[in-house]
């Protein structure tokens, strides 16, 4: 990516309320450019729905899918990523740009999304032996999940299986907060993208995991919606998640201030 | 009406302080563990585990607690 001349502006100070800077700051991209944004997130819905309805029945499949999509979403919203960065470049990106990017096929990016879905993969497995131990019947249907596991009388069948899932997220999170804003903006490869965001999360624990937090009860809002919130939760994210990168990167962060990347 | 406090049953009131204990109880849980993952010095990365996993434990009991309130 081009080397800017510009000097750096001023870093803005990483605190526990950064997060929701960096919601209002992808609130603004999705509103000043909504198009990218809310075909991302329909079609997203959409893929929800049409789930829903093939996988009627076999819950494992469904779960599978949904773990899936929520794991590999970063990647699918990589073209989100990009409409922020430009316009913070004083450019508009469409519809067009996305899909010059998707066509770019960067392997750095195919190959992380193959790593994410194998992750998504190894959640489901170690997902349905933990079911398969610990809940009081077999969990076939999405109706079995609800009725056996959500509101089960005993909180802690639900609650140690999202713990279960918290502490397999955990590593992937951290492997993938800042990453692909990070390889969107530079050269850098796969690895080193992925030991910069480990480092991001290892400097501030606290407020990594208060923005864990709140992507999950969006995206679990956007779920208990029908799918219908996703529309507009997912784009918000994607365009909050490159204002997380950016205000990272002037903090410094990730050991270089201003001395590469495309945006300062 | 007899046997209700303020309207509620004995019942729903149990089921409201357990509710708003167990919530209180994870919170003070939380600092805990804050606590002694700073103490030991668990590393940033062990500390943050361990955030993840309770307040997500957390953030399930509390989406669990709201889901079964809607549903009955």
């Amino acid at each position: 990516m081009n080397e800017p001349h510009a000097p750096p502006p001023a870093a803005p100070a990483i605190t526990v309320t950064s997060p929701l800077r960096w919601l209002a700051l992808g609130w603004k991209d999705l509103r000043a450019n909504p198009v990218p944004g809310l075909l991302h997130g329909f079609a997203a819905a959409l893929f929800g729905v049409t789930l829903m309805w093939l996988a009627d029945g076999h819950f494992w499949w469904l779960a599978g899918a949904f773990s899936g999509l929520v794991l590999v979403a970063p990647v699918v919203l990589v073209g989100l990523l990009l409409v922020s960065r430009q316009a913070q470049l004083g450019q508009r990106a469409g519809m067009g740009a996305v899909f010059t990017l998707w066509r770019a096929a960067d392997p750095r990016l195919v190959l992380f999304g193959i790593l994410l879905a194998l992750a998504g993969t190894a959640w489901v497995l170690l997902s349905a032996g933990l079911l398969a131990f610990w809940a009081p019947q077999p969990i076939g249907t999405l109706h079995d999940f609800w009725a056996h596991v959500v509101l089960a009388p005993s909180d802690w069948l639900f609650v140690g299986w999202i713990m279960v899932g918290a502490l397999l997220a955990a590593p992937v999170f951290a492997s993938s907060v800042v990453t692909l804003p990070l390889l969107l903006d530079t050269e850098q490869p796969l690895p080193v993208a992925v030991a910069h965001s480990w480092r991001v999360v290892a400097q501030y624990p606290v407020l990594m995991v208060l923005w864990a937090l709140l992507i999950a009860l969006m995206v679990g809002l956007g779920l208990l919606t029908g799918m219908l919130g996703l529309i507009v939760v997912l784009p918000w994210l994607g365009h909050a998640s490159w204002h997380a990168y950016v205000d990272l990167k002037r903090a410094g962060t990730f050991g270089l201030p201003g001395s590469w990347g495309g945006v300062q | 009406m007899p046997g209700t406090v303020f309207g509620f049953t004995e019942a729903q009131i149990a089921s409201f302080g357990l509710t708003v204990g167990l919530g209180g109880f994870i919170l003070f849980m939380l600092f805990i563990v804050f606590n002694l993952a700073r103490e030991s010095k668990a590393g940033k990365f062990g500390t943050f585990v361990l955030l993840l996993v309770l307040s997500f434990g957390m953030l399930g009991f509390l989406a669990k607690s709201v889901i079964k309130w809607f549903v009955e």
